[in-house]
C-alpha cells in the first residue's frame, strides 16, 4: 500500500479486514508509514496523514506520536492544516500533556487572525482542552474578543470565558463587567452564551450573585416573555417552542437568582405562571422547558398558588420517568401533593424499565411516613425481592432508614429487618449486623420470639452472612429460651440441645461461612455452655478442635475459651452471662478527648504545634480486645480529597479482658498548614 | 454542562465508536473504560424503555437513530430532556449537511462530523441555537478550506 493513500481509501481497507488481527496489521503498517512521513519535510500531505492517524485513534489504537504533528499543523498558514491540527489537538492532547503548552502561542496568534474562522478554531480548542495556565495567559485576549463587534466571535468568546472561569475561578472578576452588557444582544447564540456565563459567575461568587440579582432579573424576565409569547420564529423554533435551549438556561439562571430572595422571586412569579400555561408539553422540547420551570418554581419562594398542575409529558416512553423525576423534585417542598400519586408511584416500582424503577424507589422512600409505613413497606419489600441487582443496596438501606424512623412496633421492626436480610443479605452494609443486635437486645420482651425466628431462618439457609451472624449471636445469647420450648408470640420449635449445637456446627464447618461468621458461631457455641445442661462436653470438644484451626482469629478465640474451661471455670458463668442492653452510639468503649480538639475545624483552634490525644477505653464486650491502636486523621481543609494525613502512633498489644481498661496516648505534631489558614 | 457526547453502532455487546467528544479532562485509559461501560449499559437496555439511565453519579441520555446510538453523559442536576433535544439537534445538523445522513457518512467523513459538532457545542454547552446559522458557518469554513487546496473530495464508497 503506497504511503500516500488517501484517508477514505485507508478507512475502506481497514473496514474490509476480516479479523482483528488483520486490522491490526493494516494499521501498524500504515502508522509506521505515517510516522515516517511526519519526520519528513512538508510534502503537501500532512493533513491527510494526521486525519488518518485520528481515525486510527478513534478505533482505539495509540496515536501519541501525532501530538507534535498537531502542534506543527496548528502553526501552519494553511486553513485546511490548521483545521485538522486543532481537531487533532482536541482529540490527542489534554491539559495534562506537556505538548499542550506548546500550542498556547499559536492559539494566541490565531485569536487575532484576520479570518473569523481561524479565530473560531482557536477559541474552540481553548474552550475544549485549555489548561489553567493557558487560560490565565489568554484570558485578556478573550476579554477583548467579548467586546468584538462580530456576534459569531462574541458567542464563542463567551463560552470560552465560561471555560476559563471553570478552570481559574479568580478570573471571574475580569469577565463580570462585560457579562451584563451581553444580555442586550439580539443574537440568540450570544444571548445563550451570556446567560451561561452569568450563571457560572453567580454560582461561584455571592457578591456577583447579589449584583446580578438586582440588575438582571427584569431583563431576563423580559427576554423570556418575548420567547414565550412571540409568534412562530422559523430560525429558532423546535416543535412549537421558540428556542428551548435558551429558555431552559434563562429559567435556570432565574432559579439561582430567585433562591432565598422574596423580591426577586416575586418579580418572576407572573412569568413562571405564563410559561407553565403556554408551553405545550406533548413534545420533548416543551416538556424540557416545563420541567425546568417546575424546578425553578420549587426552588424559589414561590406563591403557594403557583403549583404546576400537570407534570411535563414528552414522548410516550419517557412519560413515567419524567413524571417520577418531577415528583421527586416536588416532594421536598410539597409532600402532600405527591402523596396523592402514591398509587402511580407504587405501580412504577413494578415497571420493566430499570430507570423508572430507580426513580420510583427514591420517591417511595421519600413518601414514607408514620401513616403509610405498613402498606408502603409491604410494597418496598416486594420490590426488594424482584428488583434489578443494581438497585438492591439502595433499596435495602432505604428500607432500614425508613423502618428505624417509623416502625410502629419493635416486633414489626425486627421482622422487617429480618425480611431484608433474608432477601438481600449480601447487599446490606456492614453496620447492619451490630445495629440489629442492638435493636434485639433492647426489645427484651421479644427475645424469645426473635430467637425462634432466627433459628428457623438459620436452619433453612446459611448462605446470607449478615443473617447467619445475627442468628448465631442470638442463639448464643438466648439459647435457653429456645430450648424451653414455649413462646407467646410465635409457634415454638421443639429442639434438643443437640439440634441447636448441630446448627451452629454446620455454620462453623460450611465453606459458605465467612471468617467473621465462623467467629460468631464459635462464640455462640461457647456461650451456650452456660445455658444448656447436658451437652457441655460436646461444646468442650468443639472448642478444643478449633484450638488448632488455621484461621488465626478462630484459633485465638478457641484457645482462650479452652482456658476458660480449664483454668477459669469458676469465672465462666459470669463471663458468659446475658449481656446488658447495649446503648446506641456506644459500641466499643468511650472516647475522651481534650475538649478543644472537638472543635478543630471551627471556632477556637489550638495553635499549630503538638497536640496530645489520650484515648481511654473500656471493654464492654464479652470477648477480649486483642489489640488496639490509636490513629489520628487530619482532614485537609478546603481540598476536595478525603482525609489524607494520618499519624499512626503507638499501638499496644495487651489483651485486656472484659471490663478492664486500656489506655493509649498519641502525639500529633504535623498538621497540614492549610488546616490553619 | 455535558461531560461527553458520543456516537456508536452496536457491535455484539459493546459498541463500535464512531465519534466521541470529551469536555472534561481525564486520562486516556479512564476515558476508554467509561465509554466501554456506557456503551455496554446502553446496548443492554430493553426495548420500549425510556431514554435515560443512571451510571455512577451521572445521567446517561441516549437515543437511537437507525443503526447509530447517540448518547451523552451529564451531571445529576442537569436537565435530561434538554440533553435529548441537544442530541436530536446534532443529528438534524448532520442530516442537513450530508443530506439524509447515514452511518457511512459519519465513518468516512468523521472529521466533518467533528467540525459540525464544534460549531454546535463548546466546552460542553450549546453555542448556537439556530440551525441555519451553523449550516452557514460550516459552508463558509469548507469553502475557505477548498480554495486553499483540493483535498477533500465528495465521499465515494
Amino acid at each position: 500500500m503506497s504511503p500516500s493513500v488517501r484517508l477514505q481509501e485507508l478507512i475502506r481497507v481497514i473496514r474490509s479486514a476480516r479479523t482483528q488481527c488483520e486490522e491490526r496489521g493494516v494499521i501498524q503498517r500504515e502508522c509506521a508509514a505515517i510516522r515516517e512521513q511526519f519526520r519528513q519535510n512538508d510534502n503537501g500531505g500532512r493533513s491527510h496523514n494526521l486525519a488518518k492517524l485520528l481515525y486510527v485513534h478513534m478505533l482505539g489504537y495509540p496515536a501519541h506520536f501525532g501530538q507534535m504533528e498537531c502542534v506543527r499543523l496548528i502553526a501552519s498558514p494553511r486553513y485546511s492544516e490548521k483545521r485538522i491540527g486543532y481537531l487533532g489537538a482536541m482529540m490527542l492532547l489534554d491539559e495534562k500533556q506537556d505538548a499542550s503548552l506548546l500550542i498556547t502561542n499559536s492559539i494566541k496568534n490565531d485569536l487575532s487572525h484576520s479570518s473569523q474562522y481561524v479565530q473560531s478554531l482557536a477559541l474552540c480548542t481553548l474552550a475544549c482542552m485549555g489548561s489553567a495556565e493557558m487560560c490565565r495567559d489568554l484570558a485578556p485576549e478573550i476579554e477583548r474578543l467579548l467586546k468584538a463587534s462580530n456576534s459569531y466571535i462574541k458567542k464563542k468568546a463567551t463560552l470560552c470565558a465560561v471555560h476559563i472561569i471553570r478552570k481559574v475561578p479568580e478570573l471571574g472578576e475580569m469577565f463580570t463587567p462585560s457579562a451584563h452588557s451581553l444580555l442586550s444582544e439580539k443574537n440568540h447564540g450570544v444571548l445563550h452564551g451570556a446567560v451561561v456565563l452569568i450563571t457560572e459567575l453567580c454560582e461561584r461568587n455571592t457578591q456577583t450573585l447579589d449584583n446580578f440579582r438586582k440588575v438582571a432579573v427584569p431583563e431576563l424576565v423580559q427576554i423570556m416573555k418575548g420567547l414565550v409569547m412571540s409568534g412562530y420564529s422559523p430560525e429558532h423554533n423546535v416543535a412549537g417552542i421558540s428556542d428551548p435551549f435558551l429558555q431552559v438556561r434563562i429559567l435556570r439562571l432565574l432559579r439561582i437568582l430567585g433562591r432565598n430572595n422574596d423580591r426577586a422571586s416575586d418579580a418572576m412569579n407572573d412569568l413562571l405562571a405564563q410559561v407553565a400555561t403556554n408551553t405545550d408539553s406533548t413534545k420533548t422540547a416543551g416538556s424540557a422547558v416545563l420541567y425546568e420551570t417546575v424546578l425553578t418554581v420549587m426552588d424559589i419562594r414561590s406563591e403557594s398558588g403557583l403549583r404546576v398542575s400537570h407534570p411535563p409529558n414528552g414522548e410516550a416512553l419517557n412519560v413515567p420517568y419524567i413524571s417520577m423525576t418531577s415528583l421527586l423534585k416536588i416532594v421536598q417542598t410539597d409532600h402532600n401533593a405527591v402523596q396523592r400519586h402514591r398509587g402511580t408511584i407504587v405501580d412504577c416500582l413494578k415497571d420493566q424499565d430499570a430507570s423508572v424503577q430507580r426513580r420510583a424507589l427514591e420517591l417511595s422512600l421519600a413518601l414514607v411516613s408514620s401513616v403509610n409505613i405498613r402498606s408502603l413497606m409491604k410494597e418496598l419489600l416486594l420490590f426488594l425481592s424482584t428488583c434489578p441487582p443494581e438497585l438492591r443496596a439502595h433499596a435495602a438501606s432505604g428500607i432500614f432508614i425508613a423502618a428505624e424512623k417509623y416502625a410502629p412496633s419493635q416486633r414489626w421492626h425486627i421482622d422487617t429487618i429480618l425480611h431484608v436480610l433474608t432477601t438481600a443479605g449480601s447487599d446490606v452494609r456492614d453496620e447492619t449486623v451490630p445495629n440489629l443486635i442492638q435493636l434485639i437486645t433492647s426489645a427484651s420482651e421479644l427475645h424469645c420470639y426473635t430467637v425462634h425466628k432466627l433459628y428457623r431462618a438459620l436452619v433453612t439457609d446459611i448462605s446470607q452472612q449478615p443473617l447467619v451472624q445475627v442468628a448465631c449471636w442470638c442463639i448464643g445469647e438466648y439459647g435457653d429460651l429456645l430450648l424451653k420450648g414455649d413462646c407467646e408470640e410465635t409457634e415454638p420449635v421443639q429442639v434438643t440441645e443437640d439440634d441447636v449445637l448441630d446448627a451452629l456446627e454446620t455454620v462453623l464447618q460450611s465453606h459458605m461461612s465467612s471468617p467473621a461468621t465462623r467467629a460468631f458461631a464459635l462464640t455462640a457455641t461457647m456461650k451456650l455452655s452456660t445455658r444448656i445442661t447436658e451437652n457441655v462436653d460436646r461444646i468442650r470438644s468443639i472448642v478444643s478442635i478449633y484450638g488448632s484451626c488455621i484461621d488465626v482469629e478462630l484459633q485465638q478465640r478457641a484457645v482462650e475459651y479452652n482456658a476458660l474451661f480449664r483454668k477459669y471455670d469458676h469465672m465462666r458463668a459470669a463471663v458468659l452471662e446475658r449481656m446488658p442492653v447495649i446503648d446506641k452510639g456506644q459500641t466499643n468503649g468511650e472516647i475522651q478527648a481534650p475538649p478543644n480538639l472537638l472543635d478543630l475545624l471551627g471556632g477556637v483552634c489550638p495553635a499549630p504545634g503538638d497536640v496530645t490525644v489520650s484515648l481511654l477505653a473500656s471493654n464492654s464486650t464479652d470477648s477480649d480486645i486483642t489489640s488496639f491502636s490509636l490513629q489520628a486523621a487530619v482532614p485537609k481543609v478546603g481540598s476536595t480529597s478525603y482525609p489524607t494525613t494520618t499519624k499512626p502512633c503507638s499501638t499496644t498489644n495487651e489483651s485486656p479482658h472484659q471490663g478492664s481498661f486500656c489506655q493509649d496516648t498519641a502525639q500529633i505534631d504535623s498538621f497540614p498548614t492549610t488546616a490553619w489558614s | 454542562q455535558t461531560h461527553l457526547i458520543c456516537c456508536f453502532s452496536p457491535n455484539n455487546r459493546q459498541g463500535k465508536l464512531r465519534l466521541q467528544k470529551w469536555f472534561t479532562p481525564l486520562p486516556e485509559r479512564e476515558r476508554k473504560k467509561i465509554v466501554r461501560d456506557m456503551t455496554t449499559l446502553v446496548l443492554a437496555r430493553k426495548p420500549r424503555t425510556c431514554n435515560f439511565l443512571h451510571w455512577k453519579d451521572l445521567k446517561i441520555v441516549y437515543k437511537r437513530y437507525a443503526s447509530l446510538y447517540f448518547c451523552c453523559a451529564l451531571e445529576e442536576q442537569e436537565n435530561e430532556l434538554l440533553a435529548l433535544e441537544i442530541l436530536h439537534r446534532y443529528v438534524e445538523l448532520l442530516d442537513k449537511y450530508f443530506g439524509n445522513v447515514c452511518e457511512l457518512d459519519i465513518i468516512f467523513n468523521f472529521e466533518k462530523a467533528y467540525f459540525i459538532l464544534d460549531e454546535f457545542l463548546m466546552g460542553g454547552e450549546v453555542q448556537e441555537t439556530s440551525k441555519q446559522s451553523i449550516a452557514n458557518s460550516i459552508e463558509a469554513s469548507d469553502m475557505l478550506q477548498e480554495t486553499m487546496e483540493e483535498y477533500m473530495s465528495k465521499p465515494a464508497f
